[in-house]
This record gives C-alpha cells, sequence and structure tokens, in this order.
C-alpha cells in the first residue's frame, strides 16, 4: 500500500481506490463496512498512523457520509466508501450536499453489488447521481479505479461539489498488477477552518431555491466535459458504447469476434451526465449503436436523449440485447455484440459436459461456520421458547452472518429486508398479528439502525423481544470495531457502549446469556421468555466472540481447544447432532450411516456435545486449561 | 492474446483467496498481467467459492464458462460442480477430499472420481490434506500443496509460472515459520506433480 512511485504492486480494486485517494491527499476517510466496499477504509485504517490521516468505522453511512462532508466543507480532501444500499441510508444528506456543495475534494464511493454476491437487491445507484445531479465516474477495471480516483478528486475540487465513485463487485474485489504513478504526499491539508455562509451552508427553503440555480449550472458545465469519454475508430456506422466495467467485456467481445476493427468504440468513464460533445460526434456517423452497460439503462436513456434532441435518426439499441438484471459476463456480451453486428453468435469455447450424478451433487449455500456462537443461540431459543410454550414464534431478521439462520432447523430469521429492519418491522406486525415477535438483531447492525426501532417499540407500546447476538464485531465483514468494542478503527481504545446499557436505558429488562453454556442459556432464556409473554419489554444479549476470531488467536496464541469426537459404539444414529445443529464440521459416513466429526473442522463449540442424548460426543483431545477465555476475552 | 484461465474452487475458508493471490502476485513479479476476481462477505461462510485467475493482457475479471485452462479444486464436490468450467484436454488438479455440506444427501467420493475421470480432462487426484498435515501439523496448507502439484504437471503453467517465482510470492504472504513450512510443502508437492507429469 505505501510502497514508493514506480513500484508495481497487485492490488486489489479497493486498495487501488484506497491508494489513489491517498496519493489525491485526502486526509479523512471514514465509512461503514459493507460487502463489496469494506476493504477501501480498512486498508487506509492500517496505514492511517504512518500517514497521519484521519480514519475511522462511523456507526452507520449516514454518519459516516455526514463525517467525510464535514471534513470537505472545512476544505480538507474527504473520502466516504459504502456498498450500494449503505447509499441509500446516507441518502438524505447526499442529496443536501449537491445543493451546498464542498470546499474541497470528496469521494463518495459506492460499491455496487450486481448479481446480489453478497446483498439484498442489486441497485444500480449511478441513478443517485440523475437524482442529486452530482457527476458520477466508473472505471472499466480494478487498476483503472486507481487512476480514476484521482481524477475523481479533481472534478470535485474543480466544481466544489461531491462526486460519486461508481465500483461494483468485480472491480473491488479483483486483483490486478498496478503501476504506482506517485508517491503518497508527506504534506498534505489535514487542517481546516470552517467559513460561516448562512446561504450555503443553511438549507433553508430561500436559500435552498437559489442554490438549485448554482447546482444546475454546474450540471450543465458538466455535460461539457469530454475527459472521460474515449472514442477508439471513430466515424464507423456501428458503434458500441460500453460504459465502467462493461468495456472489458465489449473488449474481450469485439477481440473474439474479430470485430474490432468494425465498429466505433466509445469508452465512457463518466456515465452521469453522459458528456455530450463526444457522443454528439459519434451520433453523427453512426447508423446504429449499441450501449452496453451492467444493470439499469442509465447510459443508454440519456443517449437517446441526447440524439433525440439533436435531431439524429439513429437506431439506439442497449437493453434489448443486454441483460438488465445480474453481472455482465464475457458470454452475454458476446452474443449481444454478435446479434448486434448480424454474425453467428455461437461461443468460440466448449467446456467439458456437466456432471450429473445419482445422488446429485448437492447445493452448497452459506452456512453458519463450525463453532458459530449464532447457532447455540439459536438452538437454545427454540428449545426455550417451547419451554415457556411460546407459540408460532415469528423471528423477524436483519443484515449479518445470523441471517443464515433462515435455513433449516433454525428458521429464526423470517424476514431480512435492510439493515435494524429486524425491529422496526416487528413492531408494525405486533400490532396487527396475534404470534409472539422475536426481532433478531446482530451487534453491529443494533448500533447502525437498531436503536431508533427499539426506542419505537418502547415509546408506541408494541410487545416485541428483542434478541441481540452479540459476537464483539462486525462479523459479516471481516471483523471491523464498533462502538461495543471499545476499539476504534486505528486501534485506540476508546468508551465502551454495551447493548444493554443501551436497552436498559431504553426501558428493556434486559438477560445476558452465553449460548457456548447451552443449558444455562435455556434456563435464562426461558425467564425471559415467560417474562416477555407477560407482556414485558424485554431484551437478550447472547454474547459470545465470533468463532473465526476464536480460532485465528487459538493458531496465534497457540491455544489448543477441544475438538470433539463421536464414539461409535455410543451412537445410535438418532441424528440429533447432524438434524438440530447442521453443524458444517459432522458428516455422515456413507459406510456406516453414522455422523462422524471431522476433526479439522470442529471449532470445539461443544453444541453437539450438549444436544446428544447418549453421551456419546467427547472431547478427543488434551485442550489447554485458558481455552475458554479465547471465546470472551478481547 | 487469448489468457490462460486457471478456476480456483472449494469451500468457504479453504484458502482460496490466499491461493489467488499468490499466483497474482506470482505473475506481478514475474511482469505478466493477471486479474484475479475473488468472493467475500456472506458467500464465503462456508459457500460453494469460486475465483478467477486469467492471466493474459487486460483480463476481464470472469472467464467464460468451459474456458479454464486449469481447475484447482480443493474439495471433491465442488471440482465436480464446476466441471464443465474446463476446456475440453484442460487440467483439473483435485484434493482428494470430500466435504459434504451439512444435512446433505451426496455422491460418494469413488461416484464422483469416476464420473469426473469420464471427462475429456487431465484429471490429477491428490491427497493435498495429508501432504498438509504431513509438513505443517494440519490441513490448512492444502492450498499450497494444490498449487505446488499442479506446477508440476502442468508444463505451460510451469513456464508462466515457475517454482522461484511463487516462492518469491509465498514470501509476500508468509513469514517466519509458516513461510518455512509453506516452501518446503510447496516444493514437495511440486516434485511429487513432476513425477506423475512425465
Amino acid at each position: 500500500m505505501l510502497r514508493p512511485r514506480g513500484s508495481k504492486v497487485l492490488l486489489l480494486g479497493n486498495e487501488a481506490i484506497a491508494r489513489g485517494a491517498l496519493e489525491a491527499g485526502i486526509c479523512f476517510a471514514s465509512a461503514y463496512p459493507g460487502t463489496p466496499s469494506t476493504e477501501i477504509v480498512e486498508v487506509l485504517s492500517e496505514v492511517a498512523k504512518e500517514c497521519s490521516i484521519y480514519v475511522e468505522w462511523s456507526v452507520n453511512e449516514k454518519v459516516a457520509f455526514e463525517s467525510a462532508y464535514g471534513a470537505a466543507i472545512a476544505g480538507v480532501r474527504s473520502l466516504t466508501a459504502m456498498k450500494h444500499v449503505g447509499l441509500n441510508v446516507a441518502s438524505d444528506i447526499l442529496m443536501s450536499s449537491a445543493y451546498a456543495g464542498v470546499k474541497e475534494g470528496f469521494i463518495v464511493v459506492t460499491a455496487d453489488d450486481p448479481s446480489a454476491h453478497s446483498s439484498q437487491n442489486e441497485q444500480d445507484n449511478r441513478w443517485y447521481g440523475l437524482l442529486a445531479h452530482l457527476p458520477v465516474l466508473e472505471p472499466s477495471n480494478a487498476r483503472e479505479a486507481y487512476k480514476l480516483v484521482k481524477e475523481a478528486f479533481k472534478l470535485s475540487s474543480k466544481y466544489k461539489i461531491p462526486t460519486i465513485f461508481r465500483s461494483t463487485t468485480r472491480i473491488s474485489h479483483t486483483r490486478m498488477p498496478v503501476e504506482l504513478e506517485e508517491d503518497i504526499p508527506v504534506e498534505k491539508k489535514c487542517k481546516g477552518e470552517f467559513t460561516i455562509d448562512y446561504e450555503k451552508w443553511v438549507l433553508v427553503p430561500a436559500h435552498t431555491r437559489r442554490r438549485k440555480l448554482v447546482l444546475l449550472k454546474i450540471w450543465e458545465t458538466l455535460r461539457e466535459e469530454d475527459h472521460y469519454v474515449t472514442i477508439y475508430n471513430q466515424g464507423l456506422e456501428k458503434a458500441v458504447v460500453a460504459s465502467g466495467l462493461a468495456y472489458t467485456y465489449v473488449k474481450e467481445a469485439l477481440n473474439l469476434l474479430n470485430l474490432t476493427n468494425r465498429v466505433t468504440l466509445v469508452k465512457v468513464n463518466m456515465p452521469v451526465p453522459l458528456p455530450r460533445k463526444p457522443l454528439l460526434k459519434t451520433l453523427e456517423y453512426a447508423r446504429e449503436i449499441l450501449v452496453v452497460e451492467e444493470l439499469d439503462p442509465v447510459v443508454e436513456m440519456q443517449l437517446k436523449d441526447i440524439a433525440v434532441s439533436s435531431g439524429f435518426k439513429v437506431n439506439i439499441r442497449g437493453k434489448d440485447l443486454v441483460p438488465e438484471s445480474y453481472e455482465l459476463t464475457v458470454e452475454a456480451v458476446y452474443i449481444a455484440i454478435a446479434k448486434f453486428m448480424g454474425v453467428e453468435d455461437k461461443l468460440p469455447w466448449e467446456g467439458v459436459e456437466p456432471i450429473r450424478l445419482n445422488p446429485p451433487i448437492p447445493p452448497r449455500p452459506p452456512v453458519l461456520c463450525a463453532g458459530c456462537p449464532h447457532r447455540s443461540t439459536y438452538y437454545a431459543v427454540k428449545v426455550a421458547a417451547n419451554k415457556a410454550r411460546l407459540r408460532n414464534v415469528v423471528y423477524t431478521g436483519d443484515i449479518g452472518c445470523y441471517t443464515l439462520g433462515y435455513q433449516k432447523p433454525f428458521e429464526t430469521q423470517m424476514t431480512c429486508f435492510e439493515m435494524g429492519g429486524s425491529i422496526g418491522v416487528a413492531h408494525g406486525l405486533a400490532k396487527v398479528i396475534e404470534n409472539p415477535i422475536v426481532a433478531v438483531i446482530g451487534d453491529s447492525t443494533f448500533y447502525h439502525a437498531g436503536i431508533p426501532p427499539a426506542l419505537n417499540t418502547v415509546y408506541n407500546k408494541s410487545n416485541v423481544l428483542v434478541l441481540v447476538l452479540d459476537n464483539m464485531t462486525t462479523a459479516m465483514t471481516g471483523h471491523q470495531p464498533h462502538p461495543g468494542t471499545g476499539i476504534t478503527a486505528t486501534g485506540e481504545t476508546t468508551i465502551r457502549v454495551a447493548p444493554e446499557n443501551v436497552l436498559c436505558s431504553l426501558g428493556f429488562k434486559v438477560y445476558i446469556i452465553n449460548p457456548l453454556r447451552v443449558k444455562e442459556a435455556i434456563e435464562e432464556l426461558t425467564k425471559a421468555f415467560e417474562e416477555f409473554k407477560r407482556g414485558a419489554n424485554v431484551a437478550v444479549v447472547s454474547r459470545m466472540k465470533c468463532a473465526l476470531e476464536v480460532l485465528r488467536n487459538a493458531r496465534r496464541r497457540g491455544v489448543v481447544l477441544p475438538i470433539y469426537t463421536i464414539i461409535e459404539n455410543k451412537c445410535t444414529s438418532c441424528m440429533a447432532c447432524v438434524k438440530l445443529t447442521a453443524c458444517p464440521a459432522i458428516v455422515i459416513d456413507l459406510r456406516s450411516k453414522k455422523p462422524r466429526i471431522e476433526s479439522s473442522l470442529c471449532a470445539g463449540c461443544g453444541l453437539c456435545a450438549a444436544i446428544c442424548p447418549y453421551s456419546a460426543i467427547i472431547i478427543a483431545n488434551k485442550p489447554s486449561e485458558n481455552w475458554e477465555t479465547l471465546w470472551w476475552s478481547p | 492474446m487469448r489468457s490462460y484461465n486457471i478456476l480456483i474452487v472449494g469451500v468457504g475458508g479453504q484458502g482460496l483467496l490466499t491461493l489467488g493471490s499468490i499466483i497474482g502476485v506470482a505473475c506481478t513479479i514475474r511482469g505478466l498481467d493477471v486479474a484475479v476476481a475473488e468472493v467475500h462477505g456472506m458467500s464465503q461462510r462456508g459457500g460453494s467459492v469460486v475465483i478467477y485467475v486469467r492471466i493474459g493482457e487486460e483480463p476481464s475479471p470472469i472467464m467464460p464458462v468451459g474456458s479454464a485452462d486449469h481447475m484447482l479444486a480443493l474439495e471433491l464436490i465442488e471440482a465436480a460442480r464446476h466441471i464443465h468450467h474446463v476446456r475440453r484436454m484442460g487440467y483439473v488438479t483435485v484434493n482428494d477430499f470430500l466435504w459434504p455440506p451439512p444435512l446433505s444427501v451426496y455422491p460418494s467420493r469413488d461416484q464422483l472420481i469416476s464420473e469426473v475421470k469420464t471427462r475429456d480432462i487431465k484429471l490429477h487426484v491428490v491427497d493435498a490434506n495429508n501432504m498438509s498435515v504431513k509438513i505443517t501439523g494440519s490441513p490448512i496448507s492444502a492450498n499450497i500443496a494444490i498449487l505446488g502439484y499442479a506446477l508440476g504437471v502442468d508444463e505451460f503453467l510451469r513456464g508462466l509460472l515457475g517454482l522461484d517465482v511463487i516462492e518469491k510470492s509465498l514470501e509476500e504472504h508468509f513469514r517466519g515459520r509458516a513461510l518455512e513450512l509453506n516452501k518446503s510443502l510447496l516444493r514437495i508437492a511440486f516434485e511429487e506433480g513432476l513425477k506423475r507429469g512425465e
């Protein structure tokens, strides 16, 4: 990350974005982690001290945006990064920031997730540019991201407005060699000053109306920018316009089709607003144009608008040939271009036949890891709900590893929409259905967007049990700290805000359980459920560290964790351990038809041993004396 | 120029990201352009993971189905699931390790191997977990064993990335004892592959 100018390094797209931002002289970065954006601010946090810049994990994207924006209006270059749906959370301040503008370069990185590899939707955030009247830049690959980020800062500084930098999963999470063009500046502006300017920073209606005119003027000037469009083979009758990553696929497909010299190729790095001038030139010559872009027809729509308003009669095609859903592939683009050019669209490669067997290859969706404390919590919750005679419980769910609890045998996530939604949706349900409702939310998600809806359930008197799964980290995105950890992004100690303290002050009676002690957890949960049945505001915090962290720490510190084994002649093949835990470390031996624990995968949580009715599951090795402390000490 | 496509498949948590990065860094050391497309986040949690490594000039991140020149598979079910990504006469180097998904009904090891064998590919089944256990005491370095072995059997890959380049790349990924163990595991697996490849 910190290598000198001239070095050639393999960088993940997100690292390339971070390095570009460092070279551009940022002194402030803030984010809430979210796939595929996380590594941008993660790597910045790792080098923050050495580079003398300020980096934080904020509690959510809205706050992250506001913080970085605060720095930018005081004249300090800043960056905020988030996943596509994170920008929804920050969209209020996004809209206002366009009106008020900035004093120094400010980049909003949105990492979109076509195909929703790790998301609840695949929204195309280039629309936000059109909505907010802000420019959107998008690179064609991970390497170009590095250069384009620096351009984005220049653009933002030039027009004094935020610039949206759109990445996607295949840019953010692809590694490519990057030759570093510049050193990270030693001198940079880290101290700003706030200049009072009521007309600019106070968006009351009178000011807003004037700022709108300023914004539209910038918008019109931006349309005349021609830096961000590159044209190859200008003047041909057929043209392909490709935005961002789509350009890489188009280039490869044209090459495979041997058509590179037969089309005008227009590479777009600023899809919003689409630069008019260079495209007018293409429209002048071309009879037919194909627009290739991932997800929505953002460029296609604007190009059609330019063509119509300029009086060109060009046949513009796009989403009739290029899929509008899921991420693009070489195949999809190859077929679209072949059809557009009227040539054979048979693919030039042929793989071997897929495998069909009986029994068929089983699907392998993501599952809770071996040793995951959520598994133990879910098991305990279901047993305790039964004991407390809670029938037909509705479990509303949220965003995190624990969302995987929707699967069998747990079925303790019956909704999953957005961050914090478990509690808000539970409240509405509680007002209209008779079932008992448990809102399940992770610790990081609770801080992010769980506190206002928890407050709302108490204030507006609904009967919802709030269950916080506290593994003391933001696990799914790779273990980032949050306000419940007492540590900042750069490793400094800070105040620790425990979820039970927040819940107590909101008026909840809070039970704290240790899911590793299964029996005790069930007893405590049963008490909580009974109190909940009586109508009290009850919350449960289930606290245990993420198994991945425990395993890593055990490896690093040389601590031996217990590994369980099944005594074959005691095992009756009742399958309780398999069916009630769905632990990936327990496999069924095809010959003996008995369950077996794969010792290399067992994390030693002991849930299966606690469940086994025949006491057939025991510890097979000699664990270190202090092994248990790894599960709860930092 | 056509790119050389390496497909890495397995189960989240088997060191697939590290394997992709090791090859990527090796390419960078060699001055080759490369794109290593990874999967992060939820899909990593014990799910089926696919990583695309394309060595060529400005390659796009996702390789076409049926164009993989060499598939490195850390698990048998995943190898079978993704076999159609491999081109005819392509290489498949697979760990002799079956890890069924929880609660699943699944084909046996022998069923899987004998079916994969009938495809028009160069198949090598390697007990990489065991090789890793022998050298490092745990199966955690099975990924390195697979890479070493693959390098041994695949002459073209060996020409692109020599053993010395991979070793240099390992130096950027590991330190101290872990580095030493991985280096010797790489070499042992490489020699094994070389013998079998001839």
